[in-house]
């Protein structure tokens, strides 16, 4: 063990059992590490979660075909003519049949509609989704927790779970205005926490009556044989029309749509973070200069006695060091207390509200540790450097 | 271990400076100090309030360091040393104690005596047992538990001795070690330092403002206006 060990060993030693003298401001210091470890971690795991949810949406298995030239949903149009085209496909085109030899397929349209909450103060941006009775069917992992499916031409709706959860209106039963109409609850389908959760589904011709869009058709989707299917259905389609069509697997066409919006969570939080850790380093700098003045005489003794600058040095350090981590481990004590598995919901794939869980991560917690560590490290430095330039004469004059 | 005292000079200063700066105006203190100290001596050194005696002894500690001038302790130039080399210096050759004692009130007396101990290849048992020996040398055998807040002044002036010798310099430098202690407990301080220099042949300086404390000295030196004025042998 060699002498400097010994020297930074018995100094720390004198360091933390004189804490008690400056508890206060020691314990402020471990306080605004810990909300910036909160806050980081905070944002973090917001957007964790809403990737996780984005990420676990949709199967592999389907095929959802697109048209107008758009990779996504929202700007989607499927001519007339190319649908028909695509369902009168016959041979093997790599997707499922039905008894009848029929595409297992569905037509669908999607739209976002503000629905008034019961007790009419809050109004809610949801996605409405149009599609055929098989439409249901070709979501896996989705289940009906009660009631039933809506029947096909009349105005009833199946609502998500995170919907039905959070959202007005969702109970069975429950009339709810949509556009001009009333629309009646009949089901509540559950989807494993995905993004699904978060949609109303409803009979394709009622939606298109309703929101005035006869005729429209933006997305079809369709039950591959297997994963791999899909390049069999690409290979299919050139040779039905002319109109470019866009094709991808439904996990693909929900993955694709969570980095936008992550990203934006992280941007924001990312800098309201680091803005904080600003403050909590120049609240660390202050702790440790004020724990510098308090130890003066001490650290100036042991100066005298022989103890080395590098010494004095990284007691005050590691003092910084200690404290930031002790405030590290109650962030992130408290971000997996208040944050781990909260329900949130932000504006996800169609512009309509999304439902997700916070997730506290081992990523999140590792970033959101680091940025702490290194308030402390940084904003103990400085007094560290002020540790070992003390001057030892005035110091031990202070002697008493 | 006993040296009878030899004229061999031991330390010696060659016509040091030093000054402080207050503002912007240089204020000297010695402008030409010589000083020579045999091995084995036993010097006191009196004189009016900032006169410069501490400054002195810690320019002899190695604490601080002259302007000018040439300072040798054994075949040490401090004079001509960094602040990394002092400090090794002062861990391996010194020994000081301290007017208001400067223990660390959060350690025990006997984690306070261990303290220059840390700086040496010893291993902790080695540590306790030499930490034991030296509360015992004053008188403080069994005590070493106790933290420094529970003794009276001269039991803690008697740890800081405690300190200062327990790594066994040659040198030992006092800067007014009775100077906040009653009539009782100073008598034996200073026993204990004569006992240091008579028996274990301890070089010591000792600042003092206490006639009856230069008296345990072998010599005593007046400084005044940066100078040594007379000088008075004891027995
Ligand atoms: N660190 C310092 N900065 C400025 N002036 C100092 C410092 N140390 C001592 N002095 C001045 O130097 C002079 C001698 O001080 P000192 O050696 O402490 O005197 P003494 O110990 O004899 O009372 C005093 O005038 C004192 O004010
Ligand atoms: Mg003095």
């Amino acid at each position: 063990m060699s002498s400097i060990f010994r020297q930074v060993r018995a100094m720390l030693r004198a360091n933390l059992l004189g804490l008690r003298r400056r508890l206060a401001i020691s314990v402020s210091m471990m306080l605004s590490v810990a909300l910036v470890v909160c806050v980081l971690a905070g944002f973090l795991a917001m957007a964790a979660g809403f990737e996780r949810t984005l990420a676990g949406t949709g199967s592999a298995s389907v095929a959802v075909i697109l048209g107008g030239g758009s990779n996504r949903e929202a700007g989607s149009d499927i001519p007339a003519e190319a649908l028909r085209g695509i369902l009168a496909l016959g041979g093997e085109i790599g997707v499922v049949r039905d008894t009848g030899g029929q595409l297992v397929a569905s037509r669908e349209v999607i739209g976002t509609t503000e629905v008034a909450a019961g007790d009419g103060a809050h109004a809610a941006t949801l996605a409405l989704r149009g599609m055929d009775l098989s439409g249901p069917d070709l979501r896996d992992g989705v289940a009906l927790v009660a009631g039933r499916m809506f029947t096909p031409g009349t105005r009833e709706l199946v609502v998500g779970l995170g919907l039905a959860r959070q959202g007005p209106g969702g109970a069975i039963g429950g009339k709810v205005r949509l556009g001009a109409l009333d629309w009646t609850v009949v089901g509540q389908f559950a989807a494993g926490g995905s993004a699904f959760e978060s949609e109303v589904w409803a009979d394709l011709d009622a939606v298109r009556a309703a929101f005035d869009r006869q005729g429209e058709v933006q997305s079809l989707r369709l039950r591959l044989a297997g994963p791999e299917a899909i390049g069999t259905l690409r290979a299919a389609l050139g040779t039905v029309t002319a109109t470019p069509l866009v094709v991808v697997s439904e996990a693909e066409l929900y993955a694709g749509q969570s980095g936008r919006t992550a990203d934006l969570i992280r941007l924001f939080g990312w800098p309201l973070a680091l803005l904080m850790a600003v403050g909590a380093t120049a609240g660390a700098l202050n702790t440790m200069m004020s724990s510098v003045a308090d130890r003066r005489v001490e650290i100036a003794t042991l100066r005298a006695l022989g103890f080395s600058r590098m010494a004095a040095f990284l007691a005050t350090w590691i003092e910084a060091s200690l404290l930031a981590l002790i405030g590290v481990g109650i962030g992130i004590a408290l971000s997996w207390l208040l944050f781990n598995g909260w329900q949130a919901s932000t504006l996800g794939a169609n512009n309509a509200r999304m439902g997700f869980q916070l997730m506290v991560t081992g990523e999140v917690m590792a970033k959101a540790s680091l940025l702490g560590l290194a308030t402390g490290l940084i904003g103990g430095a400085l007094p560290a450097i002020a540790a070992t330039r003390l001057p030892l004469t005035a110091a031990l004059k202070a002697g008493a | 271990m006993t040296e009878p005292a030899t004229d061999a000079p031991y330390i010696a200063l060659k016509a040091v400076q030093k000054g402080f700066k207050i503002g912007a105006e240089a204020v000297p203190i010695f402008t030409a100090l010589d000083l020579t100290i045999p091995r084995g001596d036993f010097v006191a050194i009196m004189g009016p309030s900032g006169s410069g005696k501490s400054t002195l002894l810690n320019m002899l500690a190695g604490i601080d360091s002259p302007d000018g001038g040439e300072l040798r302790i054994g075949s040490a130039r401090l004079d001509r040393m960094g602040e990394g080399a002092r400090s090794s210096w002062r861990a391996h050759s010194m020994g000081i104690v301290f007017q208001f004692y400067n223990l660390l009130p959060m350690l025990t007396a006997a984690e306070n005596v261990e303290l220059p101990l840390l700086l040496k290849p010893l291993a902790a048992r080695d540590r306790r047992a030499r930490v034991e020996k030296v509360l015992d040398l004053v008188g403080l055998s069994g005590r070493g538990g106790q933290y420094p807040a529970l003794m009276s002044g001269g039991e803690q002036q008697r740890v800081g001795i405690a300190r200062a010798i327990v790594s066994d310099p040659a040198l030992l430098l006092c800067d007014e070690p009775t100077g906040d202690l009653d009539r009782k407990s100073a008598g034996g301080v200073l026993e204990m330092l004569r006992f240091l220099n008579r028996k274990l042949g301890k070089t010591i300086v000792m600042v003092t403002h206490d006639p009856r404390a230069a008296s345990c000295a072998r010599r005593t030196l007046h400084l005044d206006k940066g100078q040594f004025l007379e000088e008075r042998r004891a027995a």
